[in-house]
């Protein structure tokens, strides 16, 4: 009897922990409007889509990438992510439409400014890596590094929306616990 | 006189005259509006045009060489540019400006410190407030898609509880309550912008109230008494009216006594000629009066 209720008390101590690191990235994103930035996307994503040469490759929808992320692991996989995007993916890609530069630039600063808000997380112990997150992670830059750096780029950018919609969801709620 | 001569070189490169820089560039943000200004270049005679360029804090730590045409701004005649869709991130934003004219352009005039879109300057927002019927219905501007609006009401009477309801419609009356009679309800509001996390002021409070449904005692009475004398009165003055018209179209008329004549016209006629006595009398006697008149 003493046992089932330890083993009670642990479960709900771990579901409490669960729904705190899910809020976690809420909390941190909170003055985001990620739907801004899916509607930047969105005026240009066919263009961009369209220079991908490899459109039936994908880097981020694969089971161990992001669909394979937990709760607790989405903080640090956003981090991740979006270093990736503003140290490699924006850089790497060479935009010369001043259209499609202006978008890509507003995308670009607002991925600089969710950086902002995770890294304050971070010191303030929200946002941690587990193994699960730092391995994903390194599957999706080896999976960049096999392509040119180009079309690996173009490829990156063009699955933007897949990475925003991942982002919504997560911030939207304790939904994915 | 050489010395001018000799300065000139100095103010050609290349070849092509040069244009001074625009000068005290500023920018003026409220509610989310961004506006770029500076001195006007002036050339007596000449349209100057101006060209306008940002660079978000990402071009300029990862691709410091990249600056973007202002969606506006490229080219312009006005000494100011709205830079509202080009500042699209929470991020500090380099912007410079410089002049045209012709052939010639002047060097680039850069913001002296980036602006940050975070320090705009937020105002109460204007809110109308209006009964339908019992309902307490508020109608707030239109800031842009990127305003929400904390509306706060409550009855306005000791130890009332404030209720906030948060309204992301722009320009549609929302329903706040139903009001009871009676009673005040009072209404203030203020913005929240997610994209910067920051709320404006709270506007003024506006206070409303439904009147009670019982008519006060002496409103009543005073309908009833004035619907008295309308029951009166009205009977009254058409049974006047009906009287004055008649006699004004028909009246009846009553001849004097004076001028009655018993007999008949024939018999007077035949009087005069042969029965002038009788006749005479009874003529006279009808005349006496009138001849004692004359």
């Amino acid at each position: 009897m003493k046992a089932q209720r330890v083993s009670l008390w642990l479960v709900a101590a771990m579901f409490f922990l669960c729904s705190v690191h899910t809020r976690g990235l809420r909390r941190c994103l909170i003055s985001m409007d990620i739907h801004h930035i899916e509607e930047t996307f969105q005026e240009i994503k066919k263009t961009i889509q369209a220079k991908d040469t490899f459109q039936n490759v994908t880097i981020l929808s694969t089971p161990e990438t992001l669909h394979s992320i937990k709760p607790l692991d989405v903080c640090c996989m956003t981090k991740n992510l979006l270093a990736f995007y503003v140290d490699k993916v924006f850089k790497d890609h060479q935009e010369l439409n001043p259209q499609i530069l202006r978008k890509i630039s507003s995308i670009a600063n607002s991925f600089l400014y969710m950086q902002k808000a995770l890294q304050r997380c971070q010191e303030q112990r929200q946002c941690h890596c587990r193994d699960e997150a730092t391995n994903a992670t390194r599957i999706i830059h080896d999976n960049y590094d096999q392509l040119e750096v180009r079309s690996a780029a173009i490829k990156l950018l063009g699955e933007l929306d897949v990475f925003l919609a991942w982002i919504d969801k997560n911030h939207q709620g304790p939904s994915a616990a | 006189m050489w010395f001018l001569y000799a300065l000139i070189p100095c103010l050609l490169v290349d070849g092509v005259a040069v244009l001074p820089a625009p000068q005290n560039l500023s920018v003026h943000s409220t509610n989310m509006k961004h506006l770029l200004m500076w001195s006007p270049v002036v050339v007596p005679g000449e349209i100057i045009h101006y060209f306008v360029e940002y660079q978000g804090e990402y071009e300029s730590l990862y691709m410091s060489h990249i600056w973007i045409p202002s969606s506006w701004g490229s080219p312009t005649e006005d000494p100011e540019c709205d830079i509202t869709d080009d500042i699209t991130a929470t991020v500090p934003y380099n912007l410079r400006v410089r002049a045209s004219l012709g052939s010639q352009t002047s060097a680039w005039s850069t913001l002296q410190h980036p602006f940050n879109r975070n320090s705009t300057i937020l105002t109460p927002p204007v809110m109308e407030v209006t009964k339908d019927g019992f309902h307490l219905v508020i109608k707030l501007e239109d800031l842009g898609p990127q305003f929400e609006f904390l509306v706060a009401y409550w009855r306005r009477e000791p130890g009332a509880k404030e209720h906030v309801k948060v309204v992301r419609s722009r320009g549609i009356p929302v329903h706040l309550e139903t009001m009871e009679p009676g009673v005040a309800y009072c209404v203030k509001v203020r913005t929240l912008v997610k994209a910067i996390g920051r709320h404006s002021p709270f506007s003024q409070v506006e206070c409303v109230k439904v009147q009670g449904e019982t008519l006060p005692l002496a409103l009543a009475l005073f309908a009833f008494v004035g619907f008295m004398l309308i029951l009166v009165v009205v009977p009254l003055s058409i049974w006047k009216m009906g009287r004055l018209l008649r006699y004004s179209c028909c009246p009846v008329v009553v001849l004097p006594s004076t001028l009655k004549i018993t007999n008949s016209p024939q018999k007077l006629i035949s009087c005069r000629r042969e029965e002038v006595e009788p006749c005479a009398t009874a003529v006279l006697s009808s005349e006496e009066p009138f001849r004692a008149w004359l």
